[in-house]
């Protein structure tokens, strides 16, 4: 046997990246420190056109000069670059685009920019690699959307490059480790250069370059919810999930989506989730971003633990002051990460709940627009029947015996089901209806040239639908005839509900697949605000015991 | 609707403007003025294809506290923003107004007792001014609810109520500041022009609208209580305002005219003198003004409860 | 441009009736109404006027008050209603809470 392999040399990548190196050596200072004014010439030192660019693009914070930068080097140097990121929130992560810097883009999430981004796929000039959910991006920063150059953002940073990312870590681990680990190159911009971290987070030899931007990162409070806007059909859908779901399965772990509805749910648990005697047997174990409306729960014994995917804006003493809760490090303050998080929401939990924009017969459910490519960032992950698990809890178990189907799919074998709850409301705002015989992700497939319409939560996935009329419980559908009509019965006057079949409807009561506010044993005319654990942002930081500090635009005083 | 008891222990900021109006008095004493009932509409909205409601945004009625009879306007910011038109300003002034005459029928009927029973006018603001699908006929009000105020000096106390939403701004904002006493709850907000509109006026730089805590340490309650724009700082119970409407109808009517901001000669010499303090001074936050009159660590103070801020705050002295 | 008004009336077996002569509850806010029951020999029936800014929704106010007449079992009385833009959640709830005031007997 001859061993006859090709010839070829064999670390390319290590020689380019040394030369790029040398190309950006006249900008560096101190250390690894490169001056604010530098940094673009630092940019067309290290990229090359075509390289593949990720802009730390996170669900809040934001590497938002080095956004600014990249969109300041010269297109004639720079360019076709292919963006691998996975939020798309600022104006810049879409000029790049204009001014020819970028070319393809591969993402999982754009909020703002989603109207941007449809624009210039229909001008050619943005070429649309994929939208994806989170866990599938970071699984293909490492398979074959590597990048070549990471532009992140930390707290601090110290001469030799190491990072504090902090409170708010969110997906730099994933991105530095993905690019430094093939020869990339990582440059991160910092609030702050110090002597001493508080901790590590990213250690130095895994970054190439440190900017201290001229101000802190841009961060959003994503995931605040005023309790004063809360409505009181919010306050009925909660106390139907509470008592139809979470008490009905005895759910232990969670994730709940962003939104009212959910803020609802957790400031109700301390007061009609104590009422049923729930606490201790439901919402033990969060995977959660800090959300100040979990205060009053946590504050009253309902919650063991909580991972964070990223952080929340003025949660950082409250969290750091509840250590057995939270995921705090040596120096006391939390760290938060995305990719562990997402991948606990996918594996390790028992629930996923969480508002929707739109509703099929099918039970598909989808927030895409016809006009605007905004991607589910992780709700998918969460929000789908993970095939990969195999440990067995309570309301795993139970999802999976009210399966109607489990024996005709499953034979002898015991399997579980996660629970994946949509909660809609059959008309929204503006009258905008909950339920359509066709998702507005199929205008936006045609219109973007997608090649799969956009749908957040497939129908095959989802368990429960919770609206005003009712709770539709899915699994126990025999066949889609009986789940599209288990659907309609609880689709009010929607066009979806204007099909339902009275008859049908009283039938699928009977048998318990669709359960009423009456049939669930809830008084209507309780469900008011007067219900809520905290009426407004006040009385958080009351609950918090003064350790919640709200950002200024949530302060009523 | 909630029993008197409850109301009283209730919010007075998430209450609605009948809630408010029934527990600023006493217990079953309120009888409502051009009530639901009456259907008295605004006859400019339907045409503007605009909503309406059966009390115009605005409650009106008498109640009594001891025996007292108190003429309450409550308005609704829920409806149109609580903006004053035709119909809500028109029953704002006979309400007014017809507090004056209840003074003269009980000064006469009732020589001996007139301290006891003398009327008191309650208006709950929760407005931004002038509702402009009706512009004319509301700025008509605002002008005949300023000249009943005028008519009531001396007589009648007029107390400002507010404590929701919406605040009290626009055109409003100069009416409560013409009337005798000012009652506020923390949530509480007075002003001329609203936040929005400074912004879009003078840029996010000179006022940043959307950050609530600026807002509320220029024209929230601590402040105008600092300042001497509030004569009584209460927690949020509807109950609370009841109490301090208890209070100011007690007190003799030349007290109560020093309780006033503006309306005389030394007066607007006091008003000048806080003009051109700040003038000189240049202060760049509400909190260097706080500072001035006295309070060491004026960060402190939007963080305390309104207990807490009453025990240790200082006020600009008066002139 | 102009408001829509629109009326309806409901048979029914007319087993409920309000206690007071005339209810109120609720404000015309955005997303929001105000309803007014008023106690009226109609036979048993139920007549009902929408006065609202939202067009094509005539079918559903018609649905949505008659399914609110069936579960509860009203009868001779007016419905007013003013509305904006509120949600079928909102005017079901709302209708609720209304014929709960209209019938509760004077609290404490």
């Amino acid at each position: 046997m001859e061993y006859k392999g090709i010839t070829r040399e064999w670390d390319t990548l290590k020689k380019d990246a040394m030369e790029r190196a040398k190309n950006a050596a006249p900008y560096v200072k101190e250390g690894k420190i490169v001056d604010a004014k530098d940094t673009v010439a630092l940019l067309e030192a290290v990229i090359k056109p075509f390289d593949k660019v990720n802009i730390e693009g996170n669900n809040q914070k934001q590497a938002d000069f080095l956004a600014k930068c990249l969109c300041q080097v010269d297109p004639a140097k720079v360019h076709d670059l292919h963006m691998v990121q996975s939020v798309l929130t600022l104006p810049e992560h879409l000029d790049v685009f204009e001014k020819g810097i970028a070319k393809k883009l591969d993402m999982s999430f754009s909020g703002p920019q989603a109207g941007r981004i449809a624009q210039f796929l229909q001008e050619g000039k943005l070429e649309l690699g994929a939208i994806h959910t989170y866990l599938e991006l970071y699984g293909r920063y490492f398979v074959d959307l590597t990048p070549r150059v990471a532009l992140v953002a930390a707290t601090m940073a110290d001469k030799k490059g190491n990072l504090f990312t902090g409170f708010s870590t969110e997906d730099t681990p994933a991105i530095v480790e993905a690019t430094k680990f093939r020869q990339g190159i990582v440059i991160a911009q910092v609030n702050e250069i110090v002597d001493e971290l508080p901790r590590v987070d990213i250690p130095g030899d895994w970054v190439d370059y440190v900017v201290q931007s001229p101000k802190p990162f841009y961060i959003e409070p994503l995931f605040t919810r005023d309790p004063a806007l809360i409505t009181d059909a919010q306050v009925l859908k909660g106390m139907m999930a509470i008592k139809g779901i979470y008490g009905e399965y005895e759910v232990t772990s969670l994730n709940h989506g962003i939104g009212f509805d959910t803020a609802a749910i957790e400031l109700l648990l301390p007061t009609y989730g104590e009422e049923l005697g729930l606490k201790g047997k439901i919402c033990r174990n969060f995977i959660l971003n800090p959300h100040p409306t979990l205060i009053p729960a946590i504050e009253t014994g309902w919650v063991e633990s909580v991972h964070c995917f990223g952080g929340e804006l003025g949660m950082e003493d409250y969290v750091a002051a509840r250590s057995d809760i939270f995921f705090v490090g040596p120096d006391g303050s939390m760290r938060s990460n995305r990719a562990f998080s997402q991948t606990a929401g996918h594996y390790a939990i028992d629930m996923f709940i969480g508002g929707t924009l739109q509703i099929d017969p099918y039970g598909n459910s989808s927030t895409a627009t016809a006009n605007r490519v905004a991607g589910f960032g992780g709700a998918p992950n969460m929000g789908c029947d993970p095939k990969g698990r195999r440990h067995s809890s309570g309301a795993w178990l139970k999802c999976g015996e009210e399966y109607a189907l489990n024996s005709e799919l499953w034979g002898p074998v015991r399997r579980g089901k996660r629970l994946v709850v949509q909660l809609a409301e059959t008309f929204r705002e503006k009258l905008a209806p909950g339920f359509v015989e066709e998702l507005d992700a199929f205008a936006l497939a045609k219109n973007a040239n997608l090649s799969i319409e956009p749908v957040m939560i497939y129908g095959d996935d989802l368990t429960h639908i919770i609206t005003e009329e009712g709770i539709a419980y899915l699994p126990k559908c025999r066949n889609m005839e009986e789940r599209t009509a288990a659907i309609r019965g609880i689709a009010g006057f929607t066009e979806v509900g204007m099909k339902a079949d009275p008859k049908e409807t009283k039938r699928l009561r009977e048998l318990g697949i669709i359960k009423t506010p009456a049939d669930l044993g809830i008084d209507m005319s309780r469900a008011n605000r007067s219900m809520l654990a905290a009426k407004n942002v006040h009385d958080l930081v009351v609950w918090s015991k003064g350790l919640y500090n709200p950002p200024a635009k949530f302060r009523n005083w | 609707m909630k029993s008197w008891t409850e109301l009283a222990n209730s919010s007075f900021f998430d209450a609605n403007a009948r809630e408010r109006a029934l527990g600023l008095v006493d217990k079953d004493t309120f009888t409502e003025f051009l009530s639901p009932i009456d259907r008295y509409c605004s006859p400019h909205l339907p045409v503007l294809g605009a909503a309406v409601e059966f009390d115009d945004g605005t409650v009106t009625g008498v109640g009594l506290i001891g025996k007292h009879p108190v003429f309450v306007v409550s308005m609704e910011g829920k409806f149109i923003g609580g903006a004053i038109g035709e119909v809500n300003g028109g029953k704002m002034v006979a309400t007014i107004r017809l507090a004056l005459k209840a003074a003269a029928a009980i000064k006469e009927q009732h020589p001996d007792d007139y301290a006891a029973r003398r009327p008191l006018v309650a208006i709950s603001f929760e407005t931004g001014g002038v509702r402009l699908h009706e512009a004319n006929a509301g700025l008509l009000a605002h002008a005949e609810v300023m000249d009943a105020f005028q008519d009531c000096r001396g007589i009648v106390p007029i107390v400002s109520v507010v404590g929701s939403k919406v605040g009290c701004f626009g055109g409003m904002g100069f009416v409560a500041a013409a009337t005798d006493v000012i009652v506020m709850n923390e949530e509480g907000r007075i002003g001329l022009t609203g936040p929005e509109v400074i912004e879009q006026e003078m840029g996010k730089d000179e006022f940043d609208a959307s950050n609530k805590a600026l807002v509320y340490r220029t024209t929230g309650a601590k402040h105008k209580y600092i300042i001497q724009d509030c004569n009584y700082l209460v927690e949020d119970k509807i109950g609370d305002f009841h109490n301090v409407l208890a209070e100011v109808a007690d007190i003799p009517m030349d007290e109560i005219e020093k309780m006033r901001r503006i309306g005389s000669l030394k007066l607007v010499q006091e008003q000048q003198g806080l003009v051109k303090l700040v003038g000189d001074m240049q202060p760049k936050d509400s909190m260097d003004l706080w500072k001035h009159f006295g309070n060491e660590n004026p960060a402190e103070l939007p963080e305390l409860s309104t207990a807490e801020f009453l025990k240790v705050v200082k006020r600009r002295e008066r002139a | 441009m102009a408001l829509q008004v629109l009326e309806f009336e409901f048979k029914s077996e007319a087993t409920q009736t309000i206690a007071k002569e005339w209810s109120h509850l609720g404000v015309t806010g955005s997303g929001d109404l105000e309803v007014l029951f008023e106690k009226k020999d109609l036979g048993g029936n139920v007549k009902a006027k929408v006065v609202t800014p939202v067009k094509g929704f005539d079918a559903v106010w018609e649905k949505m008050i008659e399914k609110f007449v069936n579960d509860t079992g009203v009868g001779n009385i007016s419905i007013e209603i003013n509305d904006d833009n509120a949600t079928p959640i909102v005017v079901y709830m709302r209708l609720r809470q209304a014929l709960a005031e209209a019938t509760a007997k004077e609290a404490e």
